[in-house]
């Protein structure tokens, strides 16, 4: 067991462990905190995968700015711990969760059968890529237009953002 | 670098139009702060101009920015679509109350509509997956935010609501789909996913049905197609009415261009190549044929029990959704132009029986089927427009519904799917039923109390002819916009 | 696995660190008081020195009092948080050239990762997480107004932080913290050092500005202000947890400080020192000097700005930050670029 097959089981037991945290906690903030430990744990696996640029900004963009925003208004709105788990589930509720499931099932049932097809991991061309200046040079270059699409909807955000939010001043 | 940016910036003049539009909108909307009708012309005036540039672009056929979107008659002919509905429901917005009470916010509202307007734009052009996901974000975000406008209201909060939480569940669903779909092809532009499809002899089609279907279920939210069509209902009665107007129009509309590019560009074979092939690993048509049925019928059958006519009229633009589907099922060039003359007339019927609807809710302050109770004898001319923009929604001759309805039928009959002509055909006459059932209102009952009298100003005429006079022409006189459509479609290069 | 080298370095470092935050904590008590004009602690050893010794001991003896209707997993998890996120910025920030030590080189950083400047900012963002739990877990009304203060007045200056730090990207081309500072090892006009402060002032102002806001410093200290809030975020705190965040602000303090060496200051840059002919290692210990030199003449700066500069209101914080900041970043950022451009040309 090599130290990254160590890495990845343990952070993948990890992450899987946080995500069923966050949907089965009472209290909404040990909510959030699982999820940024999911985060961390995410940007463990990417880093397995030689992609540190795309982990280090799965840290500063989600787990300390979306998340951030997510335990601000928890805790602005000063919400309340749920009723426990098992009085929150319904006939639907529970039909829902096992077709998800299922869905989980057929996903995997591919993948273990396709195993093979998959390509090996070419680790020159993977250390090569994840740097921050190969993907600078594609997010200049090659993708220029979705890059400036993209600071287009980040206004549109805003703008809607405050028009929802902006208070009566009269 | 520069150079290849500037060149391509020609081909993108309309979207440039609106980029500039919204900018400025946002701008007036600060410097002119206590005056909303600046912000508003300075975005009428935008969306003129990118609706003339964007016509002035037929003919063209050319991928722009490296295959991220394409500029060809097909991207045209929904971005004059869309930019008509959009010029449309801003001259609706004058007259609408629930804009002016929130004045101050105009100069949001009308940048806004220039940002979803935007979206829709990239949305018919998109050739890369990843420019699909940005403008239908593009589009979202915007139309999450314009549904939430009269916010005091708490149903349009409500329905700003729904809106966000289903759009982002269906988007994240829809880009899982996408990743799959990249994993097992390796390329993001369309062209490229078909190449690497055809060239893989399928061995991996269980993924390949997995991701389809999610991303299907990306594409169906957006159309409102059952079983992803749960935010429709409530969207459009919560939503202010003339953002209703435009969703059910312009976003469905772009839904539609993406939904068939993506899939004539990836799931029917370049030439050459069998077709048999590379059908027979998705039977996408069944999919879509089952999908359309089952959108028809539910949008029919639930709109018999609504009372409140925009309520009504989100069901049966569901329904529409579901006829329009029917032609989509037909992977023909017939079909595909059924859809796109669908939708020209459907434009025109829709946003006039939403226009008719939001004049009366003003005059009379309810949107109940009751409380149009004797209007065709207090106003008539409102009472005879309602007549035929309905008759229309319907599909009876001599208005244009009829037509939209005859080029689909057709198709699907020329292609052979008599079920599921028989099915369409039972549908209609079911609409037949709550659409009368608004006639029948206005005419055949007396108001219960004292009614509110409803006039039009001559201005409110005019643009109230504007949606007429075409639901009426185009039911007699449509060859300018079949040869259109067709002219539209055949780049695709389908039998 | 060569693990023994980094685990030393660790040692060291970690062990430097808790230290010179003691150090500093009664650095910042004298110095205030000498600006006040009183003595300040000095009854614990010679003239006072020994005062931090005896408040460690101090809080270490203390009850650990929690309130009962208080999140008692997270009230213990927040200085943790706090702690650590302080702590572990240091990882990345050399503090020294290659000193040659038993015929090989080392080099005085513990984590040379090729996203250094990236990894800060994360670090400092998540920096947010050990004051707004600390103010939710304690139940108490001002302890929460406080972590709520206190979040969003270090999200927003950590925009600025990052913009100005971009131009500083830029010039040296690379986000590996040891290259920024080997680019400023250079000199113009054969004098003047390449240091960073000179060729991005603006950027090391706004860097200045947004390094007190984020270690909740004077004049930025309205989420533990005294008068407004009793103890904002660390009011029911008491013992070691009490003291792992005083120890947390101190070490921020020093990391700040540190940070603002290396990328503005020239790091362990010692001008001409390489032309005294000194033996390597000496050189490299006195490039280790000056390095802490630097960093200290900034934690003075933290002390006098302390006491010269009033509080914030929390309005005049947030415009600051929106207002004025962070359009000052970005036209650096457009400024260096037209500049780089054009010397290029």
């Amino acid at each position: 067991m090599t130290l990254e097959q160590l890495m990845f089981y343990g952070l993948g037991a990890v992450g899987i462990g946080s995500g069923l945290l966050v949907v089965t906690r009472r209290n909404p903030v040990m909510s959030a905190l699982s999820l940024v430990l999911n985060f961390f744990c995410l940007a463990g696996l990417y880093l397995t995968l030689n992609a540190q640029f795309i982990a280090v900004i799965q840290i500063i963009v989600y787990a300390g700015a979306i998340m951030v925003l997510f335990l601000f208004v928890i805790m602005l709105l000063n919400l309340r711990d749920e009723r426990a788990l098992s009085d929150r589930l319904s006939a639907r509720k529970i039909i829902g969760a096992g077709l998800a499931f299922g869905l989980l099932l057929q996903v995997l049932y591919i993948l273990m059968s396709a195993a093979d097809g998959f390509p090996q991991k070419d680790e020159a061309l993977a250390v090569s890529t994840g740097t921050v200046e190969v993907i600078g040079v594609q997010l200049f270059t090659t993708f220029l237009f979705p890059f400036e699409i993209t600071s287009l909807l980040l206004t549109a955000a805003i703008v809607g953002a405050v028009l929802l939010a902006k208070k009566k001043l009269d | 670098m520069v150079e290849s940016v500037l060149q391509n910036l020609t081909y993108f003049v309309p979207e440039t139009a609106l980029v500039v539009t919204f900018c400025a909108v946002l701008l007036a909307d600060v410097i002119f702060k206590g005056r909303p009708r600046i912000p508003w012309t300075i975005g009428l005036l935008g969306l003129i101009v990118a609706g003339v540039t964007a016509f002035q672009q037929t003919g063209l056929n050319r991928p722009v920015f490296d295959l991220m979107i394409v500029v060809d008659p097909f991207a045209v002919f929904f971005k004059v679509i869309v930019a008509a509905t959009a010029i449309l429901i801003y001259l609706m917005s004058l007259w609408s109350d629930e804009v002016k009470a929130s004045a101050r916010r105009m100069g949001e509202y009308a940048a806004l509509l220039v940002s979803a307007t935007l979206g829709m734009f990239l949305m018919a052009g998109a050739t890369n997956l990843l420019m699909i996901v940005l403008a239908l974000e593009l589009t979202g975000l915007s139309s999450y935010v314009l549904s939430g406008y009269t916010k005091e209201a708490s149903d349009s909060s409500e329905a700003s609501l729904k809106y966000i939480l289903f759009g982002a569940v269906s988007t994240g669903i829809m880009l899982y789909g996408i990743s799959l779909l990249y994993g097992l092809t390796g390329a993001t532009d369309l062209i490229g996913i078909r190449l690497a499809l055809e060239g893989q002899a399928m061995t991996h089609t269980p993924m390949l049905l997995i991701s389809s279907i999610m991303i299907l279920a990306g594409f169906g939210y957006k159309i409102s197609a059952v079983p992803f069509h749960f935010w429709t209902p409530d969207v459009y009665e919560g939503a202010p009415i003339t953002v209703t107007a435009f969703l059910s129009v312009a976003s469905k509309a772009a839904g539609f261009a993406l939904m068939i590019r993506f899939l004539v560009s990836t799931a029917t074979p370049s030439l050459g190549v069998d077709v048999m092939a590379v059908v027979q690993t998705f039977e996408w048509p069944k999919l879509i044929a089952i999908m359309s049925v089952l959108t028809m019928t539910l949008g029919n059958i639930v709109a018999i029990w609504q009372n409140n006519l925009k309520r009504l009229l989100a069901y049966s633009s569901i329904a529409h959704a579901g006829t329009m589907l029917m032609a989509v099922t037909v992977f023909s060039q017939n079909g595909v132009a059924a859809v796109l003359i669908y939708f020209v007339v459907y434009l025109f019927m829709n946003l006039g029986a939403f226009y008719l609807v939001m004049l009366v809710a003003g005059a009379t302050g309810s949107e109940d089927i009751d409380s149009y109770k004797g209007l065709g004898h207090r106003a008539p001319l409102v009472g005879v427009s309602l007549v035929i923009f309905l008759i229309s929604l319907t599909g009876l001759p001599p208005t244009a519904g009829f037509i939209g309805k005859l080029y689909v039928f057709s198709a699907l009959l020329d292609a052979q799917w008599i079920w599921l002509a028989i099915v369409g055909a039972l549908n209609s006459v079911i609409s037949l039923y709550y659409y009368v059932r608004v006639i029948r209102n206005m005419y055949l009952r007396d108001p219960d109390s004292a009614p509110a009298p409803v006039v039009l100003t001559g201005a409110q005429t005019v643009l109230l002819m504007v949606f007429l006079v075409p639901t009426l022409v185009l039911g007699v006189y449509f060859a300018p916009l079949v040869d259109w459509a067709h002219a539209s479609v055949a780049l695709f290069g389908i039998r | 696995m060569d693990l023994l080298e980094p685990i030393i370095k660790i040692a060291v470092v970690l062990g430097a660190l808790l230290t010179a935050s003691a150090i500093v904590v009664l650095f910042d008590r004298k110095f205030s008081a000498y600006i006040q004009n009183r003595y300040g602690p000095n009854r614990v050893g010679p003239g006072g020195w020994m005062q931090s010794i005896a408040d460690v001991v101090k809080l270490v003896m203390k009850e650990d009092i929690v309130p009962k209707a208080a999140n008692r997993f997270v009230h213990d998890l927040a200085p943790m948080i706090s702690i650590t996120v302080a702590l572990t910025t240091f990882a990345v920030i050399p503090f020294g050239d290659t000193i040659p030590l038993f015929g090989k080189e080392y080099n005085l950083i513990i984590a040379d990762v090729n996203v250094g400047i990236l990894y800060i900012l994360a670090m400092t963002g998540m920096g947010v997480y050990g004051l707004t739990l600390a103010g939710w877990s304690s139940n108490n009304k001002y302890s929460l107004f406080g972590g709520l203060r206190s979040s969003a007045q270090l999200i927003s200056y950590e925009l600025s932080m990052g913009l100005s730090l971009i131009g500083v990207i830029m010039i040296a081309g690379t986000l590996q913290i040891d290259d920024i500072v080997r680019s400023q090892t250079g000199y113009w006009f054969g004098w003047i050092p390449q240091w960073n402060v000179i060729s991005q002032p603006i950027g090391f102002i706004t860097f200045f500005v947004a390094s007190f806001a984020e270690t909740n410093r004077l004049p930025f200290d309205l989420p533990e202000a005294e008068p407004e809030l009793v103890g904002g975020y660390h009011t029911e705190y008491s013992g070691m947890k009490f003291g792992l965040f005083f120890l947390s602000e101190y070490a921020n303090m020093i990391v700040s400080s540190a940070l603002i060496t290396a990328l503005f200051l020239g790091g362990w840059h010692l001008p001409f020192a390489e032309t005294w002919g000194l033996d390597p290692l000496v050189l490299a210990l006195l490039k280790i000097g000056a390095f802490m030199f630097k960093m200290f003449i900034i934690i003075s700066f933290y002390v006098v700005i302390r006491w010269t500069l009033p509080r914030f209101r929390y309005d005049q914080l947030m415009n600051l930050g929106w207002k004025v900041m962070l359009p000052v970043s970005i036209a650096n950022v457009l400024a260096t670029g037209v500049v780089m451009l054009w010397l290029t040309r």
